[in-house]
């Protein structure tokens, strides 16, 4: 019976030590479960954005002019945006309150001709309340991103003479790096669409496809080609400036925005179809 | 003495003896109050094992208190060692007792309800001093405590402890076993996690299967509340959890334990005659007493046994998972632990059969055993048949658990299943738990994991490829593994796993892919 209650003395004294060691250590501790949820909660809003936002909102948050506003952007987060619709509560209650309720209205001065859908599950949306707050923490973590980005320069479209719509015409020497810089900006908005591939840009290669420059060659060897391209250059440019003049199978042919032609000058183009040609 | 015509005694007695010994011989007085009749020094002595006095002042608490009135005050010396009890009965009841008083406290900090549940357990876990201990302790206990309340039967089974007259303590025995299945199981659902979710459905689903249709699909209705599990569902099952099951519990323990000291603790087989039972009789000689021996000893038991809670509590964390979500059914989801067993007969069929029908069978079988099996001999040698039995029982009990696990007879493609080594969804898994910035930007190819250029994407490669390298290569075949790891925001990677393969039979290629999103800070492997 002794060393009962000995050993259970000692049991007591190790209840005590555990206790206090929780006791000291617990402050530490909640605040790094805390941080590591709230981070999680960015991985969790970074799969709803992809799989709910991106198609109109760009897959980084850059917006598709005609289509969506931009998120990933410096006014946003300076408080700009804000003070334009006169909302006075934080950031954080914006955004959750847009992605919650939707928009019904267009803000005063933008036109965007689609409306905000409402994504809130208890205003008739398919997401639940943690979703939406998943959500905005995703896009609040754009904050440095966006902010960064305001001083540098953006690429522009449409300065100079547009390229039109002819194929043939002769382009000046294009550079890969800046094409590509391009093909990624949101002034372009190709990714927006043509990044529906698992990996990456659609036009690059992947598994057994070639890149886009080898598949540009094939196609216009095919027999059932129907454009007027001779070259995997000139396939190119038809498929940016006259995309209907062929449509691979299985695409369905009111995607493709036709304005290019009037939008990208013939540099740009050039930049462009070089930098898919380097996609072998 | 008076001060303003109210008498006080105690002035008297102060001003009679002094205030030292008057405050001692009150202090000895309510300590004997209290204790029903163990005044210190008595306690003193049960401490230092000293011989009692006559009268045996160590009886009162057992004839006037109301803690003990129901606890022997001595018990035969047979039963003084860890055979033939292993302590299981005693060892249940504390687990009891440890889950009620962390669960009153978890309470406090818990709304059963769809919208907040999850975003409570937040709480507990970031916001509330020592509220991952508590949490981590309530969970630890449930599953020790169906563990303990198992091995509690089988023991009992073992020693023929349920033969007349015993009958009908095993007869509530059994249906505690029932409570403590359905108090684990119905504290599964309230985190409110993928895991409660899908755990619960899977165990409901089968009451669906009860005949006639109209049967199973109100029971249904009753079980989750609604045609799927939400608000009403949470909260049925938080109420059965916290206020149905306990009562059924404390009320069966009651009638439980009144019986196992109604008839006596059955002595060990070998020690009776055959068809006898002695175990009220103990003679003089082979007495031990309640005070000191059992009580000091269930005493320390208690110290111990919360010591190992506390400290098991700092290394086994109970699981969180992500939010429940009605849409996804995460990969390798099952019934918790203890209904493996039933989750193993679904897969041998039909649902009314191995769902219902055998399993009810069972338990009745369990329930009405000892008013079936009546032979008159508790020896072991003289049960060959029965034990075999048991045993046989037992074994198939864990081969149904097997088959109850995700690694026997579902249906998933190999390829998802190498994916889900590196990315569970049940758990974090090696990618969530390497080191954020040793996963560098890049493509990498599986086979090449020699080239990769940091540590924790060569160990996940290979490991990517020996998964690849195990998929059986008769329907598909050239398997080829690729990650992608993309910056995808301030302190956010994303990475995508991709199998690529060709089709044996037209030779066209296939791809299966996994994207996942993994920030540097979320710390996976706190034990979540």
């Amino acid at each position: 019976m002794r060393w009962h209650i000995a050993l259970g003395t000692v049991a007591v004294v190790v209840i005590v030590v555990v206790l206090a060691y929780v006791a000291i250590t617990e402050t530490a501790r909640m605040e790094s479960f805390t941080n590591a949820y709230d981070s999680r909660r960015i991985e969790v809003g970074a799969a709803l954005y992809e799989n709910n936002c991106r198609t109109c909102h760009g897959p980084q948050g850059e917006g598709i002019p005609g289509v969506a506003p931009s998120i990933n952007a410096p006014d946003l987060f300076n408080g700009e945006r804000l003070m334009a619709v006169g909302f006075s509560g934080t950031l954080y209650d914006y955004i959750e309150g847009v992605v919650a309720y939707g928009r019904p209205v267009p803000s005063a001065g933008t036109s965007y001709p689609q409306r905000m859908p409402t994504w809130g599950q208890e205003f008739g949306g398919p997401l639940r309340q943690d979703q939406v707050d998943a959500i905005v923490s995703f896009i609040l973590n754009w904050e440095d991103q966006a902010l960064a980005a305001a001083g540098e320069g953006t690429v522009t479209l449409g300065e100079g003479e547009a390229v039109g719509v002819d194929v043939g015409v002769s382009l000046p020497e294009g550079d890969p790096r800046a094409g590509a810089s391009l093909s990624q900006s949101a002034q372009a908005g190709c990714s927006a669409c043509h990044e529906l591939a698992a990996v990456g840009p659609a036009w690059a290669a992947e598994a057994s496809q070639p890149g886009i420059g080898e598949r540009a060659g094939q196609r216009v060897a095919q027999s059932d080609y129907s454009g007027e391209a001779e070259t995997a250059g000139q396939y190119l440019l038809e498929s940016i400036v006259n995309p209907y003049a062929y449509v691979v199978e299985g695409f369905d042919a009111s995607l493709m925005p036709r304005d290019y032609g009037e939008r990208l000058t013939a540099q740009e183009a050039a930049d462009l179809i070089a930098y898919m040609l380097s996609l072998r | 003495m008076s001060i303003f015509n109210l008498h006080l005694p105690i002035l008297d007695e102060i001003k009679e003896h002094g205030l030292k010994t008057t405050v001692r011989d009150r202090s000895v007085d309510v300590v004997t109050r209290l204790t029903s009749g163990l005044s210190p020094s008595d306690i003193r002595s049960i401490l230092r094992d000293d011989p009692p006095g006559r009268p045996n002042p160590r009886l009162k608490p057992h004839s006037e208190g109301f803690w003990l009135h129901m606890k022997p005050t001595y018990y035969h010396q047979l039963m003084d060692g860890v055979y033939p009890t292993f302590r299981l009965g005693w060892l249940s009841t504390f687990f009891f007792v440890f889950e009620i008083i962390t669960g009153v406290l978890l309470m406090v900090y818990y709304t059963p309800s769809p919208a907040f549940a999850y975003e409570n357990m937040l709480t507990i876990l970031g916001n509330v001093p020592f509220g991952r201990l508590l949490r981590d302790m309530h969970r630890l206990g449930a599953e020790l405590m169906v563990a303990v309340v198992m091995l509690h039967a089988l023991r009992t089974f073992l020693t023929g402890s349920y033969k007349k007259p015993r009958q009908f303590t095993w007869a509530t025995g059994m249906i505690l076993l029932l409570v403590t299945w359905l108090l684990s199981f119905s504290g599964y659902l309230l985190p409110w996690d993928q895991l409660s979710l899908w755990a619960v459905t899977i165990g409901v689903s089968m009451v669906e299967a009860i005949p006639p249709e109209i049967v199973g699909q109100t029971v249904n209705l009753l079980a989750r509340g609604a045609p799927e599990f939400g608000a009403n569902g949470l909260l049925r099952w938080y109420l059965l959890h916290v206020v149905a099951m306990p009562l059924v519990g404390i009320i069966f323990f009651g009638v439980h334990y009144y019986k196992v000291i109604h008839h006596g603790h059955s002595l060990p087989p070998e020690d009776e005659e055959v068809g006898e039972d002695t175990a009220k009789r103990v003679p003089t000689d082979t007495r031990v007493y309640f005070f000191p021996t059992i009580a000091t000893r269930e005493l320390f038991y208690t110290v111990a046994l919360t010591a190992m809670m506390v400290v098991g509590s700092l290394f086994i964390h109970a699981p969180l998972e992500p939010h429940a979500d009605p849409l996804i059914t995460p990969l390798h989801s099952t019934a918790p632990w203890y209904f493996l067993w039933l989750q193993g007969m679904l897969k041998l069929g039909d649902k009314v059969i191995w769902g219902l029908i055998v399993p009810g069978v069972l338990i009745s079988g369990l329930l009405v055993l000892p008013y079936i099996e009546v032979g008159p001999s508790r020896r072991y040698g003289d049960r060959r048949i029965g034990l075999t039995a048991g045993a046989v029982t037992t074994l198939l009990f864990a081969i149904l658990s097997y088959m109850g696990s995700p690694w026997y007879a579902v249906q998933t493609s190999a390829e998802q299943e190498a994916v889900a080594e590196l990315v569970p969804e049940t758990h974090p898994g090696p990618l969530r738990l390497s080191d954020w910035n040793e996963l560098q930007v890049g493509t990498y190819d599986a086979s090449a994991y020699e080239a990769a250029p940091t540590e924790a994407l060569h160990d996940l490669l290979e490991e990517f490829d020996h998964e690849l390298a195990r998929i059986p290569r008769d329907e598909r075949t050239d398997h080829e593994g690729i990650m992608v790891i993309e910056n995808w925001q301030t302190g956010l990677k994303k990475i995508t796993l991709r199998v690529l393969w060709t089709t044996v039979a037209d030779g066209n290629p296939g791809e299966y892919s996994q994207t996942l999103y993994l920030h540097e800070d979320s710390n996976y492997g706190q034990g979540e």
